[in-house]
């Protein structure tokens, strides 16, 4: 009994060891998503405003790093994110691959949150404004303010002009 | 730690105190039919005489050879009350490196644990000393912190360069739901096992941010840890006065 027993602690210890690991993985998303959704009204009448589903819309971010243009087809929400450094960041959005671009600007307040060790330090975000010129976009709204890791919320809402 | 998963685990926590407590009586009635005299009247005094047992952890050693970014020490000591009542106290120190690319400090914390273990083996005999127990503890830890130096990552926009937030002083109160076996080797000498259920009181103090490593606790950012121990003890024993043994 007393060796069985001495033996079982032994393994157990070895087992308990060799199952850990250096860092954790994050399992967490580690960016705040911004939600986009774009909308429209199917009439001049109309009251209530219904997805547009853009065929090939276009994001681009304004910065000085090289980027992938985030490419979107048949969508009605788009992710996006902002920026950690500032509390202001552009986009430029087309509903079209080849259509004019209009600026989206993001004036927002940042919150600095510890994730965990995993996953480090991240910042949330409270919009202030949403700016945009008026191409394609007749108007944006904010829907919520509160931007974290949550991707499941809208957050602004793009009105397109009912020609797009 | 959330409010849903701080009351997950006091949910867990209230069960296991529960269960715990209404197992006792069954194993009390056990231990004390089998101290009762044909009558069924006259208890004998508790027979088992006194022992101090003072063990080490050998999984939290064997971890330092492990672990590259914590160390800690474990030690725990028991004194044996009466009616296969113990009480129970645990104590250590430890540290934790981070360095990583996005995330870099230092920690270290010492820390003690009070609390009981209660037998629910009856004995064989008063020399029997092997035990299964269960038993419930409160944790303290004074923990220090050094300066954090932090990126935040961004594949879009670039990450933010180097930031730093102060290094800082604060605690760490825990309850500690415990049970194990513990078994007499050699004379005096005994090897055992804890699966310790540890529950943090004051996650909010972790906010700004959770050390990695909290010796006598486990990962800091997490609000539950659930903890084994191989410990290597050896007790100490004198009898108690006015006690004729009866033959075992």
């Amino acid at each position: 009994m007393t060796r069985t027993a001495a033996t079982l602690l032994l393994f157990c210890a070895m087992m308990w060891v060799a199952c850990s690991q250096q860092r954790q993985p994050c399992l967490d998303p580690v960016t705040a998503s911004l939600i986009v959704s774009s909308v429209h009204f199917k009439s001049d009448t109309s009251k209530i405003p219904v997805d547009s589903s853009l065929p090939s819309a276009v994001f681009y971010p304004v910065t000085v790093l090289p980027n992938d243009t985030n490419l979107y087809s048949s969508s009605s929400a788009f992710i996006l994110s902002l920026s950690p450094d500032t509390g202001f960041c552009q986009w430029l959005f087309s509903p079209t691959r080849n259509g004019a671009l209009d600026t989206i600007s993001f004036y927002y307040q940042r919150r600095l949150e510890f994730l965990s060790n995993a996953c480090g330090f991240i910042y949330f975000y409270n919009l202030d404004s949403v700016r945009t010129t008026h191409k394609a976009i007749d108007s944006a709204d904010i829907l919520n303010a509160t931007v974290n890791n949550n991707v499941n919320t809208k957050h602004v809402q793009i009105f397109i002009h009912p020609n797009y | 730690m959330s409010i849903q998963s701080m009351c997950k685990y006091l949910f867990i926590l209230t069960i296991s105190v529960w269960v715990m407590c209404s197992s006792m009586p069954v194993f009390a009635q056990a231990q004390d039919a089998a101290d009762t005299v044909s009558d069924g009247k006259v208890k004998k005094p508790d027979s088992a005489g006194h022992q101090l047992c003072l063990g080490v952890d050998l999984v939290r050693l064997g971890s330092n050879y492990y672990y590259t970014d914590r160390k800690g020490y474990e030690f725990q000591a028991d004194y044996y009350l009466k009616n296969e009542f113990y009480l129970a106290a645990e104590g250590g120190w430890g540290n934790s490196t981070v360095n990583y690319t996005d995330l870099k400090y230092t920690s270290s914390n010492s820390f003690i644990q009070l609390g009981f273990n209660k037998s629910i083996l009856a004995r064989d005999s008063w020399k029997d000393w092997d035990m299964m127990m269960m038993g419930l503890r409160a944790g303290f830890a004074p923990i220090s912190r050094s300066s954090v130096s932090y990126i935040v990552m961004d594949s879009v926009w670039g990450n933010t360069p180097t930031e730093t937030l102060p290094g800082k002083n604060y605690n760490a109160f825990w309850l500690e739901l415990t049970g194990g076996m513990r078994v007499e080797i050699f004379k005096g000498l005994y090897a055992g096992w804890n699966l310790r259920g540890k529950f943090i009181m004051n996650g909010k103090s972790f906010r700004e941010l959770a050390p990695l490593y909290i010796a006598g606790f486990g990962r800091g950012d997490k609000g539950a840890n659930f903890i084994f121990n191989v410990y290597l003890s050896y007790g100490i024993r004198w009898e108690r006065k006015s006690v004729n043994r009866l033959k075992s």
